[in-house]
């Protein structure tokens, strides 16, 4: 939706806007974005361009706050994953996953709740999502979308091991939801070089693989 | 690597091989930590833990501590602890809040009345020293500390209930005064002057109660209310404080006669019995009795304290005059609402200094009067009364009790030279309040930004009164500030003046919002919000592809901050792209929510109470009403049905769990272009109004689907592009339209002529969302400037503009909302968050 007042671009999706025009308007560049929400537009904007140039969408611009980096991109991972849940409960039920499982490994405990508790995966998918929801919006740890606290960046990790296990259940128990999902959104591919790359979560945790192995990360690396 | 991952997943994963609770042990020692005890929830022992596994646990209490605190009162102790530094900062946050105005709220009278017994409790360990002489207990202390109890039991039932009808009945059932004599065991002599006493206090205090009660149901005029119920709870305290010393007087002179009588000289330290020196007022007006001499006690003292009582509850009779004078003056220098002024009137008051108390009482005791006389005015009004009472606040300026302050002030002035000892312990004390009346905030709900705010100056005013020399400068720095703030509201009092008058019968009180609720907790814009019809419950509508419900009874404390977080209760999922539009059942119990998938979901709403990490219920998400093909932008409900309409350029009515739910779809002619909001005119059965591309809006008749007239006006055809329509609303029960405008403006149109009735420039930035109050008094607009505003219908002015949200690109407000039967209003922005005002 392009309607422009005089010559300037305005970058709004009135009612009525259908939906392949929704958000199409021309890039703007993140520094003449004098939003709060710059950096959350920058990265909205660059998924809607190409969603499967993972790379791109994950440099980080310069003089970028890196925790606030990190932490707009697992808000967005997050909420995007909302999508593959949508699909998930359409076939994942308590009683065809009784329990939060990815290889028969581990049983994944949802942390959701005073002790952790072994539910179903649909519940665990759910619980994570809308605890991690509680937890990035929290006002106690991050009141501001424009600089983060160093004690709160920590606190990302466990975010991301936790919605991790989503891709994982996903991919070893609804394939196809998993690779109908991965096809349009390139989402497990774009959280596993963005856990990679900022050290979130070690390495043998990223049991699902992802097309291209990018084995360039050093071995032995460990959490910040 | 093996032993790295076992200890990872062992913290709070379980070996599947391993089997059962053991498994989980032997996969933790197997990985060689001990992070055993961490498993149950302790979050700072991760640093042994190999690599990435540290900070599994971190989440784990970081998702744990918003479920726990909704349901706990994990905010209360922080709230308590914090009071400190709160206040503390108490000057920066006067800053932050610019549109908060002071009010008075249930918690802070409250605290308020805590902090009287705290000072009555030094008063009386005075008593003590000079009561060590006499063996036998004061009764009246029995009494004092049995009233404290009956103060407490209420309130704490008080708390316990927010329904005020609940709390009225409650009270009257709490009849303690049987149980406080029988539980003293007061002599016969003593209960005979007790009793009534008691009694009075008891039903003045019930009376007063349930008149403010009756006063605020239905209606919220709230901090007048409030402030009417502060000073009765005031005035009642000073009557019992000075019962108390009658009657601890009249014991005392009792005590002295049986002295007398048995040991036939005047016992020691007789004159030291008199009432206190530090209580120069009621020394004064027990000067009669303590002359009176002693041997002829008996009778005659009886007789005078009788006669003194009776002159007690007269003056507790509130001299209707007075008060009507009072507020003529007051009316007549209405409109020089002077903020500071107020403060610095409440301040003696807060104080209780004995200097003030006569002042202070008086002023008190008028005010249940005033509280019954309001209510009338309101009532003389016809059916609407209710509308009226509902909407007084809206009014121009300020209370009307304010000014009697103000009066008040006057007489007052003068003698504030109080001991800057005293009134730094006030402060103290006053400290003390305010944390325990933040703690108290989650279960009366009653805080508000105001009142914190209030609080705040109610000290710098102590300050300022009783330390003049030392911290005049700190005091009137807020007090500018408080003035500033309410300068810019000025501008909209005089605004809403003449509108009001006219609109709701002229009763004086207008009702500033203040945002109280934040609800945080989507990760992208909220496109829509509505609230339940009754329950202070509402649901969010977000890009983020959910839809979030919200209990504003479940509430976080936020830290330093006089609003509060609410934790989301459900999130519904099933679109598939961003949520754009909701609907309710009149009910409430049923839920719509169009999406930019071309869907709209029906949905069960789960009980407002729900644990927000309960099991996922699939019945929830009770339907989906296919067909439109492009994204839905508007939706409405009226009983059973719903109209939408989609950028596929149609509009269609529903009948939600039918078997054939698509009753029919009207669609424009091609140069109406695409529709772009919907809504039923609400006085007219089988009508919608749709508004499209072309800046038309168009009647249809649901039943014919045929068009009925096009509302467009014929002189500013020129340049539509500009007037795109985002939001279209039928006015509740008059024949009118309105409609917000992408050119800045809202218009409002005649239903029956089509006409262009009004037209006015409301924001700086498009105006993307309206919303009717339900009795059609007042319009409530949101705009991509960040602001929304309040208008009253009548005259169309201003009211109120309140800054609420933050731009995304360039969009910032998609929706505003009233509530159809509570005083909250609502806002959604393009910045995640929803806010809930009061």
């Amino acid at each position: 939706m392009k309607m422009a007042d005089g010559t300037t671009i305005v970058r709004r999706n009135r009612p009525g806007t259908k939906a392949k025009d929704f958000c199409r308007w021309p890039d703007e560049p993140l520094e003449e974005m004098d939003s709060t929400l710059a950096v959350q537009q920058y990265i909205q904007q660059l998924i809607k361009r190409d969603p499967s140039n993972v790379e791109l969408i994950l440099t980080m611009p310069e003089a970028q706050d890196e925790g606030v980096w990190k932490y707009e991109h697992l808000r967005q991972f997050c909420m995007e994953l909302n999508g593959l849940a949508v699909r998930l409960q359409k076939q994942c039920s308590p009683s065809t996953c009784t329990q939060m499982t990815a290889t028969d490994q581990w049983i994944f405990l949802c942390a959701a709740h005073k002790t952790p508790k072994e539910c179903p995966a649909i519940d665990y998918t759910r619980h994570t999502l809308d605890g991690a929801a509680c937890l990035l919006n929290s006002n106690k740890y991050f009141p501001s979308r424009v600089s983060i606290k160093e004690s709160s960046v920590t606190k990302l990790g466990s975010v991301c091991r936790r919605v991790y296990r989503i891709f994982s259940h996903a991919y070893f128990h609804h394939r196809r939801i998993f690779d109908e999902f991965e096809a349009e959104t390139y989402l497990c591919h774009r959280f596993t070089h963005f856990v990679t790359k900022y050290n979130l979560m070690s390495k043998e945790n990223l049991i699902v693989p992802i097309n291209e192995e990018e084995n360039n990360a050093t071995p032995g690396e460990s959490e910040a | 690597m093996g032993t790295n991952s076992g200890a990872t997943t062992g913290i709070n994963n379980k070996p599947v091989g391993a089997g059962g609770g053991t498994g989980v042990v032997g996969a933790s020692l197997g990985g060689g930590t001990t992070n055993l005890g961490v498993n149950i929830g302790n979050n700072s022992n991760n640093s042994n833990l190999g690599g990435g596994s540290s900070p599994n646990m971190n989440l784990n209490s970081g998702s744990n501590n918003p479920a726990s605190a909704v349901v706990g009162l994990g905010g209360v102790g922080n709230n308590i602890t914090n009071s400190n530094s709160d206040d503390g900062n108490g000057g920066s946050a006067v800053t932050n809040n610019q549109q908060a105005t002071p009010q008075y709220t249930i918690p802070g009278i409250l605290h308020f009345i805590q902090h009287e017994w705290s000072r009555f409790e030094l008063e009386r360990s005075q008593w003590d020293v000079d009561r060590a002489e006499l063996q036998p207990v004061v009764k009246s202390e029995e009494m004092f500390a049995a009233m404290k109890d009956c103060f407490k039991l209420f309130l704490a039932k008080r708390q316990c209930k927010m329904g005020r009808e609940e709390e009225v009945k409650k009270f009257n059932e709490v009849y303690l005064l049987d149980e406080l004599i029988k539980k003293y065991k007061f002599s016969e002599i003593e209960r005979k002057i007790s009793r009534p006493l008691n009694e009075a206090a008891h039903t003045k205090f019930a009376h007063a109660y349930a008149t403010t009660h009756r006063d605020t149901v239905g209606s919220e005029a709230r901090i007048a209310m409030l402030l009417g119920e502060r000073k009765c709870l005031e005035s009642l305290k000073s009557d019992l404080t000075r019962r108390i010393k009658m009657l601890e007087y009249a014991l005392r002179q009792e005590r002295a006669k049986f002295y007398r009588l048995k040991y036939g000289t005047d016992p020691p330290q007789l004159n030291e019995m008199k009432p206190s020196n530090e209580d120069t007022s009621l020394g004064a007006e027990v000067a009669p009795d303590s002359e009176v001499p002693y041997s002829s006690v008996s009778n005659t003292t009886w007789r005078q304290g009788r006669q003194m009582l009776r002159q007690y509850l007269a003056e507790i009779g509130y001299t209707d005059n007075i008060i009507d004078v009072r507020s003529n003056r007051v009316r007549s220098i209405l409109g020089l609402n002077n903020n500071a002024e107020q403060e610095e009137n409440v301040s003696p008051n807060v104080n209780g200094n004995e200097n003030n108390k006569r002042a202070s009482e008086s002023e008190g005791r008028r005010t249940p009067a005033k509280k019954i006389q309001q209510p009338s005015d309101t009532l003389i009004l016809d059916t609407e009364a209710a509308v009226m009472a509902n909407f007084e606040f809206l009014g121009p300026t300020e209370m009307s009790d304010d000014d009697e302050i103000s009066d008040d002030l006057e007489l007052v002035g003068g003698d504030n030279d109080k001991p800057h000892m005293e009134s730094s312990t006030l402060n103290a004390k006053l400290l003390r309040s305010e944390g325990y009346s933040t703690s108290n905030a989650d279960q009366s709900e009653k805080i508000t930004v105001g009142s914190a705010v209030a609080r705040r100056s109610l000290i710098t005013a102590v300050t300022a009164a009783g330390d003049e020399d030392v911290d005049a400068s700190l005091g009137l720095g807020e007090l500018a500030q408080l003035t500033v703030n309410n300068d810019s509201e000025g501008t909209y009092d005089s605004n809403a003046k003449d509108g009001t008058g006219s609109g709701t019968g002229g009763t004086g009180y207008r009702k500033t919002w203040n945002a109280k609720y934040t609800l945080r907790s989507h990760f992208d814009g909220v496109r829509a919000l509505i609230f339940h019809p009754e329950e202070p419950v509402l649901i969010t509508a977000s890009e983020d592809h959910t839809l979030k419900l919200w209990n504003l009874q479940k509430t976080v404390q936020a830290k330093k901050s006089a609003s509060l977080d609410v934790e989301p209760l459900y999130t519904f999922r099933a679109h598939t792209g961003p949520v754009l539009c909701l609907g309710m059942s009149t009910t409430g119990d049923t839920c719509y929510s169009g999406g930019l998938d071309g869907n709209i979901e029906c949905w069960q709403l789960p009980s407002p109470n729900i644990d927000p990490y309960d099991c996922y219920d699939p019945s929830v998400h009770s339907g989906t009403l296919e067909g439109h093909t492009d994204a839905v932008w508007g939706l409405t409900t009226m009983h059973s049905n719903i109209v939408s309409c989609s950028a596929d350029g149609t509009v269609k009515l529903w009948s939600p769990y039918t078997k054939e739910p698509l009753l029919r779809t009207y669609t424009a002619s091609e140069v109406e272009g695409v529709p772009s909001s919907v809504d039923f005119v609400r006085n007219e059965v089988d009508h919608i109004v749709v508004a499209y591309n072309s800046a038309h809006c168009i009647i249809y008749d649901t039943e014919t689907g045929k068009q009925i007239i096009k509302l467009e006006a014929a002189q500013e055809m020129s340049g539509n592009t500009g007037k795109f329509i985002n939001k279209v609303v039928s006015h509740p029960t008059l024949p009118i339209t309105i409609t917000a405008h992408e050119d800045r403006h809202i218009r409002f149109w005649d239903n029956t002529s089509g006409t262009l009735v009004h037209s006015m420039v409301a924001h700086l930035e498009p105006v993307t969302s309206l919303a009717v109050d339900a009795h059609g008094l007042y319009l409530l607009s949101g705009s991509h400037d960040c602001s929304i505003r309040l208008w009253n219908l009548d005259n169309k002015t201003c009211v109120q503009e309140i800054t609420a949200h933050r731009k995304k690109f360039d969009e910032s407000i998609f929706d505003v909302a009233f509530h159809p039967t509570k005083p909250y209003i609502a806002s959604a922005g393009a910045d995640g968050l929803a806010k809930v005002f009061v």
